[in-house]
């Protein structure tokens, strides 16, 4: 079972993805693959906030800014898993070297990292940003960025079993969870 | 008419392309870039129009309405299929130009959605009907 979350920052989407994982582990390994890198105060203060989210709930950290396709050399053979945030690993395969790597370079490889993952983790819950809708043309670098995530959120997406969008804390969700109501969501979207 | 939205990067055309373009009633299909100018062949085409939010800078940047003539655009193929970029959900912008662009595509996709027999947001590839 996959399952993607979409949210602005500030959304509430790390707080609902993690009690979502609760909800559906039972007694499982539950995993949070953290993707942040710390490069200054602000980055410790969010991922501070972050572990305090999640303490006394029984994750096991492993933090994976790049390379996800190591995360599941960290693992039990089978686990519950968090992935957070795929805005902050493209980012980070994207821009850690001194040229940016190329923008199908960083997607093919995400998203092979991604197979290796789903092999071990299930349910798989990812974490992913809402970058999209503010419509400023940046810098030919950031756009490659941006249009990046979009490309394997989409792919994300349609893979997945259930997509949720989390505005404000409230949880919509766009893709749904059982194959009878997946048809159903089809037949709407085609109208 | 039928109002496609969406951020950046969403997959709006393919999304377009796989439901709503259907090859079997054999109509070609033009999906013009940013413009409204169709080629000049004519016959029954099924018309999509994407990029939507950069012909509106456009035609803004010449100082021409482009509310008229998208108006004008949709009475010539009641059955097109508009694509826009969802560009309003950032902060408000400090130039001018930029500022106007935002609010008044956000005021054509208002009227746009009015008007449409449909309207679809698409998040990562996936369409949610909101009309």
């Amino acid at each position: 079972m996959m399952t993607l979350i979409l949210g602005g920052s500030g959304s509430g989407k790390s707080a609902y993805a993690e009690d979502y994982l609760l909800r559906a582990v039972g007694d499982k390994n539950k995993y949070y693959i953290a993707t942040m890198q710390i490069r200054d105060a602000e980055m410790q203060a969010k991922v501070d906030r972050h572990h305090r989210l999640r303490q006394g709930k029984g994750f096991t950290t492993i933090e994976q800014p790049t390379e996800l396709e190591q995360a599941v050399l960290q693992m039990e053979p089978t686990g519950a898993v968090l992935l957070e945030c795929m805005s902050n690993l493209t980012a980070n395969e994207m821009f850690s070297g001194e040229q940016p790597v190329d923008r199908q370079t960083v997607i093919a490889k995400i998203l092979q990292g991604m197979e290796g993952l789903r092999k071990q983790a299930d349910p798989l819950v990812i974490v992913t940003n809402n970058v999209f809708e503010d419509g400023i043309v940046y810098d030919s670098a950031t756009m490659e960025y941006i249009e990046a995530l979009g490309r394997i959120n989409e792919r994300l997406a349609a893979e997945a079993d259930e997509v949720v969008e989390v505005i404000a804390g409230i949880p919509q969700q766009i893709k749904s969870g059982s194959p009878g109501a997946k048809a159903q969501n089809r037949q709407d979207s085609r109208g | 008419m039928i109002l496609i939205i969406g951020g950046f990067a969403q997959g709006k055309l393919h999304y377009v392309k796989q439901s709503y373009v259907r090859c079997e009633d054999g109509r070609k299909v033009a999906v013009l870039d940013g413009t409204l100018e169709l080629p000049a062949e004519t016959g029954a085409l099924q018309v999509i129009v994407n990029h939507l939010h950069h012909y509106i800078r456009e035609q803004l940047r010449q100082g021409t309405a482009p509310e008229v003539m998208i108006e004008n655009f949709c009475k010539e193929h009641p059955d097109c299929i508009l694509i826009c970029d969802e560009i309003g959900n950032g902060i408000v912008p400090m130039e001018a130009e930029e500022r106007i662009y935002r609010e008044r595509t956000g005021r054509i996709l208002e009227q746009l959605a009015a008007q449409a027999d449909e309207v679809v947001r698409v998040v990562c590839g996936i369409g949610q009907k909101i009309k």
